[in-house]
């Protein structure tokens, strides 16, 4: 079994631009931590929603659980490089949590085998992997451990870096805009980045994210 | 005071392994490497006149604490928060030897040749693996057997280890949504679950307080509590409901920081100071390293002044006008205006810059730790622009061993 040196180091590999933003977090438990999932099923998905790779364009997959891990890994075989930014910490030894990332941590590590054989551009465009459960807040007890997490917008790279590598359009692959990633794209579309919208089954669609109230 | 560069060669291996091996969960920031690619050395004379400096102005911090424990009126100027001020009374039964008293003070170099202190990190200073096992790395990846460091974490361990029973419970209380704070609290963790103690991370809402006395009641994990290690700031616990949080402040359990912390954590704090010394306290030591400060009342019209909001951190908010966008800027004299009780003016200090052997300048914030009053350690940060904060990188800090120790 590979260590969470290895498995970062594949999915960060050094002198690829985008390798800054894969958070370790979820890496950090692959060695002490890792639940084996028996009941993980890793198989990659097919993406109906998107032709081919476009240089110009940068994916956000916010899907629960693993999804993400896995449909990335559809998209890279397009052209595209995934960079996870899970960022959720596991609960408490013996504690009931909100947020569960141990199949995070256990995915990224079996993914790593398949994107280990995979081949990029040095400068692919990049698919940022986020899991939608993340904002699972709602306690039914106080003594549960809220592990629950937002993504901020220091997570990602700024507007002014995206288009000076030529990216110029982001697509959010999810089933709805969660709040804290329409604070974060409606500064994009501010800047002038082009927000597109896809549930999954359909060409993402050009869309105007609100500026909406949101305190993280 | 010198920048060592960590050789471009061992650089991305000494990332990952302060990654994985050193706690650094945060290794970037919107577009920003925070692991700088250098080591900041001081040799032992700094070193020595800094540690002069720290428990100086340490000393008098912990007297003046202590002192407006017992003389509540005299915190008035400091503006509290209202939730927080009516439980400083609560306060009175603290004494100082049954808590872990931990703070950090950010020293800048100036052009002028001398330190400044811009504030001091008084209630949950951070940084601790930072301070503690990345100048090991550094040290390995540079190559050079001369520099030594002060191993922060092995200092605050021991001082919450001398207070507790062995074996004892201690509960990290965090936002335990922010794998940033857990980054903090799981180096000292782990740290101390290696000498036996059991170590619970968990919320400031899990703990109960009963005959003053701290348990936790985060499920699985229900028990009494020996020390409280709290990183979560006192001005994040008002807001939480119900309140249960008022036991934080008259807990006998064992606690690092105390409440008390709260006179010096408000960067109002120099305020009050000449009431102080009219009572017949000290602050001299202070006064000759912190610019000087004033009400925002006070500054109006006047040159050469920064704005600082009294709960700021990180060094967000400051109005260091080149350090900032201009909406950043446009915002915080806005707020400023709105609020003036909830910042301060402060002289404004010119930092002179390092120039790395590849010709780059960076600006120093250099932390210098006292656990119970004694210096204990470095936290370092440097940036392109004055203005140390989130976008800032850390550096290890290390210290040249002088050449009469070698003969």
């Amino acid at each position: 079994m590979k260590t969470n040196k290895e498995v970062y180091k594949i999915w960060a590999p050094e002198n690829i631009i985008w390798s800054g933003w894969v958070r370790p977090v979820p890496f950090i438990g692959i060695n002490e931590n890792l639940r084996v999932q028996e009941y993980e099923e890793f198989s990659i998905p097919e993406v109906l929603y998107i032709k081919e790779y476009q240089n110009d364009t940068a994916i956000i997959l916010d899907l629960p659980g693993s999804s993400a891990i896995k449909e990335g890994l559809a998209l890279a075989k397009l052209g595209y490089r995934p960079i996870p930014i899970y960022n959720g910490t596991d609960e408490q030894e013996g504690s009931s949590c909100l947020v569960d990332n141990h199949g995070i941590e256990y995915s990224l590590m079996l993914a790593a085998d398949v994107l280990d054989q995979m081949d990029f551009k040095s400068d692919a465009a990049p698919v940022f992997l986020t899991d939608s459960n993340r904002m699972n807040s709602q306690k039914m007890s106080v003594k549960i451990f809220d592990n629950s997490w937002d993504v901020y917008s220091q997570d990602l790279p700024t507007p002014e870096y995206l288009k000076s590598h030529g990216i110029d359009k982001v697509i959010i692959r999810s089933d709805m805009i969660r709040k804290d990633i329409n604070k974060i794209f409606y500064k994009f579309q501010k800047e002038g980045i082009k927000i597109y919208f896809t549930e999954g089954y359909e060409e993402p669609k050009i869309i105007k994210l609100k500026n909406i109230r949101y305190k993280n | 005071m010198k920048l060592v560069k960590i050789p471009d060669d061992k650089y991305q291996e000494y990332r990952l392994n302060l990654m994985f091996d050193c706690y650094k969960w945060d290794p970037q920031f919107l577009d920003n490497n925070t692991v700088a690619k250098y080591a900041l050395v001081l040799t032992e004379k700094e070193h020595e006149e800094l540690v002069k400096i720290t428990e100086s102005i340490d000393k008098e911090t912990i007297e003046a604490e202590n002192y407006l424990n017992n003389n509540l009126k005299l915190a008035k100027p400091l503006a509290l928060p209202t939730k927080i001020y009516g439980e400083l009374k609560r306060m009175n039964n603290y004494e100082s030897d049954k808590h872990v008293r931990l703070m950090r003070y950010d020293f800048h170099p100036t052009m002028d040749e001398k330190w400044c202190v811009s504030e001091v990190n008084s209630d949950v200073p951070g940084g601790f693996a930072e301070s503690s096992l990345m100048p090991n790395e550094a040290i390995k990846a540079i190559g050079i057997e001369d520099y030594t460091f002060i191993n922060f974490g092995d200092i605050l361990a021991k001082a919450i280890k001398e207070k507790i029973k062995e074996n004892g419970t201690i509960f990290f209380v965090h936002c335990t949504c922010y794998s940033d704070d857990r980054q903090v609290m799981q180096y000292l963790g782990d740290k101390l679950k290696k000498d036996g103690y059991k170590i619970i991370y968990g919320a400031a809402d899990h703990i109960r307080f009963e005959n003053k006395k701290a348990y936790s009641i985060l499920s699985g994990n229900e028990c009494e509590i020996d020390a409280i290690f709290r990183f979560t700031p006192l001005e994040w616990l008002k807001d939480m409901k119900p309140k249960f949080w008022d036991g934080y402040f008259d807990t006998t359990t064992v606690s690092c920081n105390h409440p008390i912390a709260i006179f010096a954590q408000t960067k109002r704090f120099p305020l009050i100071w000449s009431s102080l010394e009219k009572e017949g306290l000290s602050l001299e030591n202070w006064k000759k390293y912190l610019p000087e400060t004033i009400e925002v009342s006070k500054a109006k019209g006047k040159e050469g002044y920064i704005y600082k909001p009294a709960c700021g951190r990180v060094g967000e908010k400051i109005s260091i006008k080149e350090a900032c966008s201009k909406e950043e800027y446009k915002e915080i004299l806005k707020d400023v205006k709105k609020h003036p009780k909830e910042y301060l003016a402060q002289k404004k200090f010119i930092s002179k810059p390092l120039i790395s052997d590849d010709g780059k300048e960076y600006h120093v914030c250099l932390g210098s730790y006292t656990v119970n009053g004694k210096q204990s350690g470095y936290y370092a940060r440097i940036s392109h622009l004055p203005r140390i904060d989130s976008n800032a990188a850390d550096i290890p800090v290390l210290i040249e061993r002088s050449k009469k120790d070698e003969n």
